[in-house]
This record gives C-alpha cells, sequence and structure tokens, in this order.
C-alpha cells in the first residue's frame, strides 16, 4: 500500500520574467517501508519533491496524499499538526536549536505529542541511543562535532516514530567517514525500525543504500 | 502546544551585547515613564488633597483663581462670623480664618533672592487647615516664620537653608524661622508661613487676601454664596476650596496633556529600541524559526515565543527602573509656579510605567516576529 501518493502534481515558481517548472505533472507512489532515494541535477525539483511530500510547500495543480492524509487541501495549522504525528525531516545542515542542548532537541518533536514526562523521556532516551548519542545528550550544539550534530538531527526526526521521513542531502555537508556513518545510521532505521524513507542526494553513492532510486529531470522521472 | 521556557529564556543570552544595550535602553525609557508618570501623579495629589470639602474660601470677586490679586475688607471675617450661623466652632473659637497670600522674592541667608509664597495668617489658621501639623518648633511668635515641608524646594534651596533658626528676608524684613509644618502633602507645604498682623506691617496693607472658613457638616456653602451676594457693597465671591482646586486642576491640564505626550512620544522610542533588538534577533533566526514549523510547530506557538523573550526583556527593564524609580524618585521635589510638589511613585505610577514597560515588549517583538513567520518554510529552510 502506498504511504506517499502524488498524482499529476505541478508545481512552477517565477523568477524574474521567467517560470521554472520544476514539477510537471508528476506521478509516484512510495510504499510503507520503502528506502527511496531522488537525484538528479541542481534546479530539477528535487528538493521541491521533497518539500510537498512534508507538506511546507503546496502544488500548483494535482494532489499528495501521504500516511493516509490528503495533505493538499490542509491549513498552514492543519499542516503542521499532521507533520509533527507523520513526518520527520532530516536536513542537510542539522538546523538544531543552538540554545537547546542534544536532548532538547530532539524532545522538541514530542512535546507536541500527547505524551507524559516519562514516555517523553524514554523516547528521547531511545532515540539517542539509536544515533549512539547517549552520552552526548547534555551538549549544546556548538560541542558537538558536524557528524554527531546531524546524528541529533536524525534523532529528532524519528523520536516521534513518523510514518514517513525525508531527508534533503543529510550527507551534503559533512566528510567522507561522517557521511558512511550517517548512511549506515538511514539504512539501520529503514531496516531495523521499518521507517518509510525519501532521501534526496546528489551523490550516486549515497543513493546506492537506498532500496528504490529515483532520477529526476526536467520536472520529470527518469528510468534509473 | 508551546515551545519549552528555556527556549525564550536562553535566547536572550545568544547575542550579551545586544540584549544588554536593549536592556539598558528599554530601561532608561520606563524611567522617563515613571518620571513623568511620578510628576502627573504627584502635582494631581497635591491639588486633590488641598481641597477640604468643609472650607469655603472668600476672596475678592474679581480675583477668580488667583488669590493673589484678591483684596477684601479687613473686616470681612468678623461680618461673617455674625452673619453665618453655619461656621464651626472649635475651642470656643470660630474657624475663620484671615488670610494675606503672596507671591514675593525671598533671601535666604546670603543666596540670590529666589520666588516664594507667603501666607499671613492668624492662629485660627491650624484650626480651618485641620491637615497641618507642625513637625518641628513651635508656632512663629513676632518677627517669626514657619516654613512648609517642601518650601526648601519651592525656593531651590536645600533643607539645611531653611531649618530651623535660619533666617529669610522678605518685603523688606528678616523673619526667624521658629518651625517645620506638614500638611498630608497638600500645597501649602510649600508655602511660609508669618503673622499676619505683622505682614501686614510689612507690606503696609490693611486688607486681606481672603478668609477661609470651616463649616459645620451640617452647613450648606450656599449660605456663605448667598451672604457674599447679599452684600454687594463688599465684592466678595464664596466657592469651596475643593473646587477651587479642582478649577486649579484645569489650569494645568495642558501640562498635563504635554506630559502625557511625553509619555506616549517616550513610550515609542522604547518601541524601536525593542523592534531594532528583535528585529537583529529574529533576523538571524529565520533557518531556525522555518525548522521549528517544519518539525511541527504552529506559527502562534512560534510567536507566542518570540514575544515571550520581548516580554522577558521588557519586564526585567520595567523591574530595574520601577526599583529605581522608587528608590531615587519617589518624594522628589519639584516646584511648579502654585509652589511646590513630589514626585509620587505610587501604585498607579507603578501599574503605568510597568504596564508601558510590557507593552513595549509585545509590540517590539511583534513587527519582526510576524515578518519571519510570514516566509515560505521551504526558501527560509535554506537561508544563511
Amino acid at each position: 500500500m502506498a504511504i506517499v501518493e502524488l498524482k499529476n502534481v505541478c508545481r512552477s515558481f517565477r523568477k524574474g520574467e521567467e517560470t521554472i517548472t520544476p514539477l510537471d505533472d508528476v506521478t509516484l507512489e512510495i510504499h510503507e517501508g520503502d528506502f527511496v532515494s531522488l537525484m538528479g541535477p541542481s534546479g530539477t525539483g528535487k528538493s521541491t519533491l521533497l518539500n510537498l511530500v512534508a507538506g511546507i510547500d503546496r502544488p500548483d495543480s494535482g494532489s499528495i496524499t501521504v500516511a493516509g492524509t490528503e495533505i493538499t487541501n490542509l491549513s498552514r495549522g492543519q499542516l503542521a499538526d499532521w507533520r509533527a504525528a507523520n513526518l520527520g525531516y532530516i536536513f542537510q545542515t542539522h538546523n538544531l536549536i543552538p540554545v537547546l542542548t542534544a536532548y532538547e532537541n530532539v524532545e522538541l518533536p514530542t512535546l507536541l505529542l500527547k505524551q507524559t514526562a516519562a514516555q517523553r523521556r524514554q523516547r528521547v532516551e531511545l532515540a539517542l541511543k539509536a544515533v549512539g548519542l547517549s552520552d552526548r545528550a547534555d551538549h549544546y550544539p556548538r560541542q558537538l562535532s558536524g557528524g554527531q550534530e546531524q546524528r541529533v538531527g536524525i534523532a529528532r526526526a524519528i523520536v516521534a516514530n513518523p510514518r514517513v521521513v525525508v531527508a534533503d542531502e543529510p550527507t551534503g555537508s559533512l566528510d567522507a567517514a561522517t557521511s558512511e556513518q550517517i548512511q549506515d545510521l538511514l539504512q539501520r532505521l529503514n531496516r531495523e525500525l521499518g521507517m518509510t524513507v525519501l532521501m534526496v542526494t546528489h551523490d550516486r553513492e549515497v543513493a546506492g543504500i537506498a532500496t528504490r532510486r529515483l532520477i529526476l529531470n526536467r520536472g520529470k522521472f527518469l528510468p534509473s | 502546544m508551546l515551545l519549552p521556557w528555556e527556549y525564550s529564556v536562553r535566547n536572550l543570552s545568544r547575542r550579551p551585547v545586544r540584549t544588554g544595550l536593549t536592556l539598558m535602553a528599554l530601561s532608561i525609557v520606563i524611567l522617563l515613564v515613571f518620571v513623568v508618570v511620578g510628576f502627573i501623579r504627584g502635582l494631581e495629589r497635591s491639588l486633590r488633597v488641598t481641597g477640604d470639602p468643609d472650607v469655603v474660601l472668600i476672596s475678592s470677586i474679581n480675583s477668580e483663581a488667583n488669590l493673589e490679586s484678591s483684596a477684601i475688607p479687613a473686616r470681612t471675617p468678623t461680618l461673617i462670623a455674625a452673619s453665618i450661623d453655619g461656621t464651626q466652632s472649635r475651642y470656643g473659637v470660630i474657624c475663620a480664618s484671615p488670610e494675606m497670600y503672596l507671591g514675593t522674592r525671598v533671601t535666604v541667608s546670603d543666596r540670590e533672592p529666589a520666588p516664594g509664597l507667603i501666607r499671613a495668617v492668624t492662629t485660627a489658621a491650624p484650626l480651618v487647615r485641620r491637615s497641618v501639623r507642625i513637625e518641628e518648633g513651635h508656632w512663629p511668635d513676632r518677627g517669626e516664620v514657619l516654613v512648609g515641608r517642601l518650601a526648601s524646594a519651592k525656593l531651590g534651596m536645600t533643607d539645611e537653608a531653611v531649618a530651623i533658626g535660619q533666617t529669610l528676608t522678605f518685603e523688606g524684613q528678616t523673619w526667624k524661622i521658629s518651625g517645620r509644618f506638614t500638611a498630608d502633602g497638600a500645597a501649602y507645604e510649600s508655602e511660609i508661613w508669618c503673622n499676619l498682623e505683622d505682614f501686614q506691617s510689612a507690606t503696609k496693607r490693611q486688607d486681606l487676601s481672603l478668609v477661609a472658613l470651616l463649616l459645620k457638616p451640617s452647613a450648606s456653602p450656599g449660605e456663605v454664596s448667598l451672604f457674599c451676594k447679599e452684600r454687594m457693597d463688599l465684592e466678595l465671591r464664596a466657592v469651596r476650596e475643593t473646587d477651587f482646586y479642582a478649577e486649579l486642576q484645569q489650569h494645568y491640564r495642558p501640562v498635563r496633556l504635554l506630559a502625557w505626550t511625553v509619555v506616549v512620544m517616550v513610550a515609542g522610542a522604547g518601541i524601536f529600541a525593542g523592534l531594532n533588538m528583535m528585529y537583529g534577533a529574529v533576523a538571524g533566526r529565520i533557518r531556525e524559526i522555518a525548522t521549528l514549523q517544519a518539525i511541527g510547530y504552529r506559527r502562534r506557538a512560534i510567536l507566542f515565543s518570540l514575544i515571550q523573550e520581548g516580554v522577558l526583556l521588557s519586564a526585567t527593564s520595567s523591574l530595574i527602573s520601577g526599583v529605581i524609580a522608587l528608590a531615587l524618585l519617589n518624594g522628589v521635589a519639584v516646584r511648579f509656579t502654585m509652589g511646590a510638589f513630589t514626585l509620587r511613585i505610587d501604585g498607579p505610577a507603578i501599574l503605568i510605567g510597568c504596564g508601558t514597560g510590557l507593552l513595549l515588549g509585545v509590540f517590539g517583538a511583534l513587527p519582526p516576529a510576524l515578518k519571519a513567520l510570514r516566509s515560505s518554510v521551504a526558501v527560509s529552510l535554506k537561508a544563511v
């Protein structure tokens, strides 16, 4: 059963006089437990597609159903609630909140769920353990290395047990060794926790860890 | 669901210099609000408490609100005492106080003369002016004066300059200070009281400025007004003392309006200080704010958190300013034409000062927060 379903999605932007159409009548299905990588040259709509699935952008036409909810017609507030319950977002530059510790950063999404403090604590500890950073819980982002920061970002994305995890070039700003650690971690999350992952990457090697590889060019999917 | 409280608190320490400067700017603004509100409250109180509802002032029909220009016959108190039954009697003395009231140059020791307010009275005065209390010293004998608690402020001198035993010179005569009085903050506190006969002799005048009558609670001021109207030859007018000072308050309405305008202008400057700080704070956090939205935080939760930051800062400033105002401003004497009064940092002044401070926090944070939240999340996530 498809957990992500895009039907005839179009999205265009105006850039001065020019109209750019990164997504032109795109149809896509991603099934529960899939690990999908999305590749393609710059400006071909990879991030746009990711943002549409994440509900932080809206299509000009077409419909998007994620985790059983048609998100195209939800209000901004409803989309925020929907994201809190169903979606984990891994950013390229981790985007941690600098004034919060690793623990508090990971705890942020759980504050949006109806859970007791004990339940929250258990989830945060599990997420930090999953990314191997239990001993760095009290550290602030400035006290962590780039790889550790990204792992905290991943823990934050999975802590609420989302149905879908989207990752926007999660290894884009890391060195080769750290990138490999992150790839392993993403693979484990998919295999061991069964999380559905949609990952945008430029790197063919990183794309190789996915179970399904998609290439986007000029608004259309190419055969991989 | 709201963001954790720690988020707002710790964000303030992210840019300590900027936060410190804003804290200082807001504190100064709120302190200025305290000064102006304390001024208004002090002035209003001084005029409000001066009036006694049982006292009627009889002055010259042409004098209006200016008692200095009033001149009534010296026999007026006797005539009134004989004609009006409603006048109170205390300790066998009829409570009718004949008075001369004059603004004149007063010299203290060898200093430059300064404008002072002289009220020449008899021993009937404290019977009518019931709030007057002699704090130290004694009632003035011939050639002596009693100074009010704020007389030094009116003269622009220190309290030591008008201490008991010091001398003052006015109307060509030297007077020795015999005592010091208070009047619960009433306007008399800025006056110098002397013996009526002495003053009449010094000014070579036989008339009076006014007669203050203390009526029995059952008596009506209308009875006194009727007497003044019937005795047209005396050219008198009677006005209840509370009405007289209410009228004076109206004279100071433009001053109060001006003061409130200053409050609004100063608060406006404070909003700009808050805006500047919050624009700076929010501009560097566009991506962070977008991240919070991507995680699932609603815009109103983020808006609330940003306002919380502004309010935290302004509340701290209000607290600092409130403490300074209470410690250093409350009770400071201010001169004005009618005498002197003290800045009054009372409950309402604290409420207005701190309320203005909190509003600065809200309105300073609102525009930058709204601006940041209006941006597209997808675009802001890529912001540098």
